[in-house]
């Protein structure tokens, strides 16, 4: 039975969507994340309705969100 | 667009590393209410509590006509040249690049333009 970190540790490396309570969707290659589920996310993108901001590098999204 | 070295493998073993990397760099904070802060990362704790340097907060106004339910944006810039930011307001943070030429100095005081 997988726990909910074996599957956190097999996202790693690759492309997730992290969506927000917002309603925000941030498209990126998943490099970590912690207990806080604070998240680095590589190449990301924002997607509000449609393809809103292109971020570029590396970005930090703070778990409570 | 830039070269990104790939972060696994450059030392980040936790997602908290990344802001360490940003320290005295010009960062770009999304924070919620519709508003960014472009500055100078000096400081931040694990609450993501920043001290920022030199920094332009742009706020996202959506004023919505009563009458019409026209939606009108509208954008107010305020500068500062040190802030204290509260980590609970953060949504996220990337590095930044540099937007405008250096700022000058201005008068020990926020300018608003609210």
């Amino acid at each position: 039975m997988e726990s909910s970190q074996d599957f956190t540790s097999f996202l790693i490396g690759r492309p997730v969507i992290v969506k927000l309570n917002s309603g925000i969707d941030y498209r990126g290659i998943l490099a970590c994340l912690d207990g806080y589920m604070n998240i680095a996310l590589e190449q990301t993108e924002e997607y509000v309705n449609g393809q809103l901001m292109n971020k570029y590098g590396d970005t930090f999204i703070r778990g409570n969100n | 667009m830039d070269d990104h070295a790939p972060l696994e493998g450059s030392g980040i073993e936790e997602p908290l590393d990344l802001v360490r990397l940003s320290l005295d760099e010009r960062i770009y904070v999304k924070l919620r209410g519709d508003r960014e802060l472009r500055g100078k990362l000096h400081a931040y704790d694990g609450h993501l509590n920043m001290v920022l340097g030199d920094v332009e907060e742009t706020i996202t106004v959506v004023d919505v006509n009563e009458e019409t339910s026209e939606e009108v944006i509208r954008i107010v810039k305020r500068n500062c040249e040190m802030l204290f930011v509260r980590g609970d307001g953060v949504i996220l943070s990337q590095e930044s690049e540099w937007k405008n030429a250096p700022r000058q100095r201005i008068n020990h005081s926020c300018i608003k333009n609210i």
